[in-house]
């Protein structure tokens, strides 16, 4: 399918969901799986690290590049997979569309993060091209495909996501906290950089992708805590 | 005008009052900070050494000896001295490759030297030479001359050297009747007017001039070498250090000056060695080649890392020790050199140069000298003191060695007497002195060294035994004194590095407390303005937006709290960019979370791109400026230098963006109706100067051929005319604002004075700027426009009533602020001395007049950082309201921009605050001379520069 097509189709999609009046509580999910969609999440996370380590030896230090790729390879799956099948409006997108949408929304979320990282002093020659590709497309992972395979391209949605710091449902809680997580680990990440200790993981993207990691997991702790607390709030309404 | 019932001076003497705290605080806390060593006024004498406890009987000259051939210290080992200083010698222009990691194309130039000292291993050898920070040729030919550690404060007078008052080395040369005949390098001469007996210096501030001292030098020091009137001779070349600075070590002018450097010392070399056979001219003369301090790679020097403090010493006698001496040279160190020969090189202190020069010569040492006569030198001359072993002790005779050592003790034994009796001195006259603990420590290793020292001293006389034994005892015993008295003369060198900076800490408390108050009256103005602004208009004040209020603290926080540590000051553009685009990306964030099309922000984030990238490249220099451009397009297109590509981007583009500022003024001016004379003069005037900066770059380039007329023309009339320009726009546009009594468009008085300032000095900055300034200021120029154009929304908003109301908003002053940080350094400026452009002190004229270049010097350094984006902060104002169509009254907006000049004065008093705190923690880190101090007074004075230009300029807007 032509990007142009899918952003057709998609676009359909929102439309006929507008039109039948689905409103904006009816897409949210159960705490409990919010719950264990963050715990496979992790989990896929930390298999993807042991695997890499304990199978084919490769650490983040010595071999940025690989490890990030491997990452990349067995979390991609697991993310798409996972936040497919919490997708927004059920009805009307199957999950394989839902599954498309975080595929196609992949490189396009690299893109962006790799322009942030650049403009805010990546390196960019010649020999960080891998690093920084796998880089920013784990960082897509964690920010950008979530949201696509959940929202679609609903810019109501989007706009929701973006302009309210606070979420206000379970399923924002779940998209937005870790991302904002991992963008703000990834940026916390970046600044023993520039310090002279001259250690192996102050090179670009490692203590990057430890900062963005960390970011994310404490973003995943945090989103379990809203989620307990607006159930709390969606029970006190329901009595 | 009046504001609220408010005369304009209520608006301004906040500003009065601040620029005066500053000054007193920054005034107090550098007199507490920058204190000198003091200075003893007391010099070393031939009679001192009847009070020392080594005039024991160890050596008593034979009666048919002289005075002049016995010295008055110790035993004269040589009779003359050749230096041959070149500056900014860096060890691996003198070691061989072999020594390193990787060959580089600037090693194994001097081959010379190195194959000397693998040839002549006992007489002649290399050594690493560590000089002390601060590493800039001035502060090191004064430790290389008095043996001490010269301090930071001497760095301020780099500009005209200021005559040595404490002992030295030339001192002790002069009055002991030796004739000194000097070339070179004219520091020399500031720093001893009427101490040479000759002298041929030549001027040495213009750093674009790589041959002048280094041919003058040449013309006379092989003439020279022939002739009898001298004793000790020093020739300074300079070329090496200023192809460093103008190209870099790596640079084809860096390698040819080698190779040039080469061949004379070969000659000099052959020289010597013809004349040194039994009653030669240089029978006994002793080669010393140096460098004073090393550089980095970019050619810079001043710090304290190891690239900049390893220099190399190459040293040389004419006649061979004999071979028992060897066991005197450290051998730790040795590779083969590149013909397989085994090379060994050996580490020596700079100051150490001045007391073992003294020593060889017989002179007393320098008052003020705390080094240790150096073992491995002293042993290069030691055949010397062959035949004289058994005059030295009548009992025996002595080995070679032994009799070397025994000459040795004793000179250590003076050296650590002279250094024992300076620390005493020293710390009985001088204020707050040195630490007792290790004063007292010192003291107990000296007596522990001199009560063994009779011991020694007449143990040579007094044994009975086998001459074997005796020998070996003797020996060892020798040893051990040589052990005892370089324990004792480490630790004083230790002391005195750790602690010698003097500081004031009731000064520095003083002047840091007056920071913090400042602080607090700033704030305190802010908010009176902040609530005055509130009660006028109904509206939020900026202590109301809590979110941009917390988000401005954190940013300045964080840029204040990086200067904690010497890694983050190294890396200050590149943190300063890193914040500015982290505010783009929340801008960006914040415009498509409204669903808009984020043009602004998108010019703005590849802008920060651009700026990133010139602050990363812009270290590394090349000519005249256009560092940026042409490390980019190399980075990117990969092209050949020389290629016509290259010289179009270097020459032409900057030209182009030249046209294109002119065109922006003149849309800008169009617009106005106001001073419609003046604007038509101002406009003239500008676009004149920058087809005269234009003239001026093509007389400098060598894209045509054209007349010497024309192109002396370009070189030094044109830049003055633009600087007259400069200055007469400023006047013109002072007067006009001074008898303009229009009142009815407050807004476009306000721009069109703004721009005449800007315009007026952006020629004079330009030009200093060399070929980037034209890109510099366009990229400030657009950032400017992206700031105020990305926080439009916020304006409007506010504005939503019949009346405009402007609102301040802190964040926009400080992505103001970051950007004036971020340009400093992308211009490749940064807090270092060796990082002022000199070469930017010298466009238009080619002699030192220490105003006037100190003058243009400052307008570079300061110009795009301090000058521009001060003067230019009302356009903040002017911009967005010509985004909102409303009409804003007058007072509204002077208020706004007394907020928008104080919320700036803030941000560089912050981070001044916080350098002070970081300098105060950090005053015995290792790099405080490297780089704290440095930065600090960077920080001072543009602190100091920004409140007088904010004084400046509300006097001016208002």
């Amino acid at each position: 399918m032509t990007a142009l097509g899918f952003v057709k189709l998609r676009m359909r999609c929102h439309r006929e969901r507008r039109k039948e009046g689905v409103g904006m509580g009816d897409g949210d999910i159960a705490a409990s799986t919010a719950i264990a969609l963050h715990f496979l999440c992790a989990l896929g996370l930390g298999a993807g690290y042991s695997l890499a380590q304990l199978k084919h030896h490769l650490s983040l230090v010595a071999d940025p590049a690989q490890t990030l790729r491997f990452l990349l390879v067995v979390q991609g799956p697991v993310v798409i997979g996972i936040y497919s099948s919490v997708r927004r409006d059920r009805e009307h997108c199957s999950y394989w569309k839902a599954v498309a949408r975080g595929l196609f929304g992949l490189p396009v979320g690299a893109v962006l993060n790799a322009f942030g990282a650049i403009v805010l002093g990546a390196p960019v020659g010649i020999k960080y091209w891998p690093s920084t590709i796998y880089w920013s497309s784990l960082m897509s992972l964690f920010t950008f495909v979530p949201a696509l395979c959940v929202f679609g391209l609903s810019k109501m949605d989007w706009q929701r996501i973006l302009a309210h710091s606070i979420p206000k449902e379970i399923v924002d809680c779940v998209v937005s906290l870790p991302a904002q997580g991992a963008i703000l680990g990834a940026w916390l990440g970046a600044w023993p950089m520039p310090l002279d200790w001259e250690k192996p993981w102050q090179e670009w993207p490692i203590c990057v992708t430890y900062g963005a990691v960390a970011g994310y997991l404490f973003g995943m702790l945090i989103s379990v805590v809203f989620v307990h607390v607006l159930r709390g709030q969606t029970h006190v309404k329901a009595e | 005008m009046a504001v609220a019932g408010r005369s304009k001076w209520g608006l301004i003497w906040p500003f009065f009052v601040l620029l005066l705290f500053h000054s007193l605080a920054i005034y107090t806390f550098t007199r507490g900070f920058l204190l000198t060593r003091t200075e003893l006024a007391s010099f070393s004498h031939c009679s001192d050494l009847t009070n020392s406890p080594c005039s024991l009987a160890i050596y008593n000259p034979p009666p048919d000896e002289t005075a002049q051939d016995r010295g008055c210290w110790t035993r004269p080992a040589v009779d003359r001295v050749v230096i041959i200083v070149l500056d900014a010698l860096r060890f691996d222009f003198v070691a061989p490759s072999t020594f390193f990691k990787d060959k580089q194309p600037w090693m194994d130039k001097l081959r010379v030297l190195q194959k000397l000292a693998s040839e002549e291993g006992f007489s002649a050898r290399i050594f690493k030479a560590i000089a002390d920070p601060p590493t800039t040729s001035l502060q090191r030919l004064k430790g290389l001359t008095t043996g001490g550690l010269p301090t930071f404060i001497d760095v301020g007078n780099s500009f005209g050297a200021p005559a040595i008052v404490e002992d030295n080395l030339i001192h002790q040369l002069v009055s002991n009747g030796k004739r000194v005949l000097m070339m070179g390098d004219d520091t020399w001469v500031q720093l001893f007017p009427d101490h040479f007996n000759t002298s041929y210096p030549y001027p040495s501030f213009n750093v674009k001039d790589l041959d002048t001292v280094d041919n003058g030098v040449i013309e006379h020091l092989l003439p020279s070498l022939h002739r009898k009137d001298w004793d000790v001779l020093i020739a300074h070349f300079l070329g090496v250090d200023h192809a460093g600075h103008i190209f870099g070590v790596d640079s084809s002018q860096m390698i040819q000056k080698l190779e040039q450097y080469n061949s004379i010392l070969e000659e000099v070399v052959n020289v010597l060695k013809n004349q040194s056979g039994e009653g030669g001219l240089h029978e006994n003369t002793f080669l010393i080649v140096m460098g004073d301090h090393g550089q980095t790679t970019n050619g810079d020097h001043g710090g304290g890392t190891a690239e900049e403090v390893e220099t190399s010493l190459f040293a040389m006698s004419f006649q061979s020790p004999p071979a028992s001496i060897s066991s005197v040279f450290d051998s730790s160190f040795c590779h083969g050199d590149l013909d397989g020969q085994r090379l060994c090189i050996s580490t020596f202190e700079q100051l150490d140069f001045a007391v073992t020069i003294s020593a060889l010569l017989g002179l007393p040492s320098p008052f003020g000298s705390i080094g240790r006569v150096n073992a491995e030198l002293y042993a290069l001359n030691a055949r010397t003191w062959e035949g004289q072993a058994t005059s030295a002790s009548d009992c025996q005779l002595l080995s070679d060695l032994a009799a070397w050592k025994q000459n040795y003790v004793n000179a250590l034994c003076i050296n650590c007497w002279q250094v024992k009796r300076y620390i005493d001195l020293y710390s009985a006259t001088s204020v707050i002195g040195l630490p007792s603990e290790d004063l007292h420590h010192v003291a107990q290793l000296y007596s522990q060294a001199q009560t063994k020292w009779p011991d020694t001293a007449s143990s040579s006389c007094s044994r009975v035994g086998s001459p074997d034994n005796i020998l070996d005892s003797l020996e060892s015993s020798l040893q051990q004194q040589i052990d005892a008295y370089s324990e004792f003369l480490v630790s004083v060198a230790k002391l005195a590095r750790s602690a010698w900076t003097e500081f004031d800490l009731l000064y520095m408390g003083l002047g840091f407390s007056c920071m913090l108050f400042s602080l607090v009256i700033h704030l305190l103005v802010i908010r009176r303005l902040s609530t005055l602004c509130q009660s006028y208009n109904n509206s939020l004040g900026i202590f109301d937006n809590y979110f941009s209020l917390v988000s401005a603290f954190l940013l300045v926080a964080i840029r204040a709290a990086s200067f904690l540590s010497n890694s983050y000051i190294l890396t200050e553009g590149s943190v300063a960019s890193f914040l500015l685009s982290t505010t783009a990306i929340i801008r960006l964030w914040c415009s498509i979370s409204k669903w808009k099309f984020p043009r602004d922000e998108l010019l703005f984030l590849l802008l920060s791109t651009i700026i990133r990238h010139g602050i990363d490249t812009g270290m590394s220099k090349e000519t005249s400026g256009s560092s940026f451009l042409f490390n980019f397009s190399k980075l990117i297109f990969h092209i050949n230098e020389g290629g016509p590509f290259l010289m179009v981007l270097t020459d032409v583009l900057p030209m182009v963006l030249l046209s294109v500022l002119a065109f922006m003024l003149y849309r800008f001016l169009s617009g106005i109706s106001c001073w419609i004379h003046f604007k038509y003069v101002l406009f003239i005037g500008t676009v004149c100067s920058y087809m005269l900066i234009g003239l001026h770059w093509i007389s400098e380039s060598n894209l045509m051929h054209i007349s010497m007329r024309v192109q002396y023309t370009g070189r030094n009339l044109a830049p003055r005319v633009v600087y007259a320009i400069g200055f007469g726009l400023l006047l013109l546009s002072v007067l006009c604002q001074l008898f303009d009594n229009n009142r009815v468009q407050p807004t476009e008085r306000l721009k069109v004075s703004a721009l005449a300032l800007l315009s007026s000095w952006s020629s004079t900055i330009l030009i200093l700027l060399g070929r980037q300034g034209p890109f510099a200021i366009l990229i400030f120029i657009v950032a400017a426009w992206c700031i105020v154009r990305s926080w439009r929304e916020q304006w409007t908003e506010s504005n939503s009533r019949n009346m405009g109301v402007l609102i301040m908003n802190p964040i926009p002053v400080i992505q103001w602020s970051l950007l004036a940080v971020c340009l400093f350094f992308f211009t490749g400026h940064w807090c270092a001395f060796d990082g002022l452009r000199y070469g930017a002190a010298f466009i238009g004229f080619d002699h030192f007049n220490i105003i006037r270049q100190g003058l243009l010097l400052t307008i570079d350094t300061f110009g795009v950082s301090h000058i521009l984006p001060i003067l230019g902060i009302p356009l903040i104002i002017i911009l967005q309201l010509q985004n909102s169509k409303k009409n804003v009254s007058e007072d509204n907006i002077f208020l706004n921009l007394t907020q928008a000049f104080l919320i700036y004065g803030l941000i560089t008093a912050t981070t001044t605050t916080f350098m002070i705190i970081c300098v105060f923690i950090q005053r015995r880190h290792l790099m405080v001379w490297g780089l704290f101090a440095p930065k600090y007074v960077f920080d001072a004075v543009g602190l100091l520069l920004t409140d007088g230009l904010i004084f400046m300029a509300s006097l001016y807007y208002y």
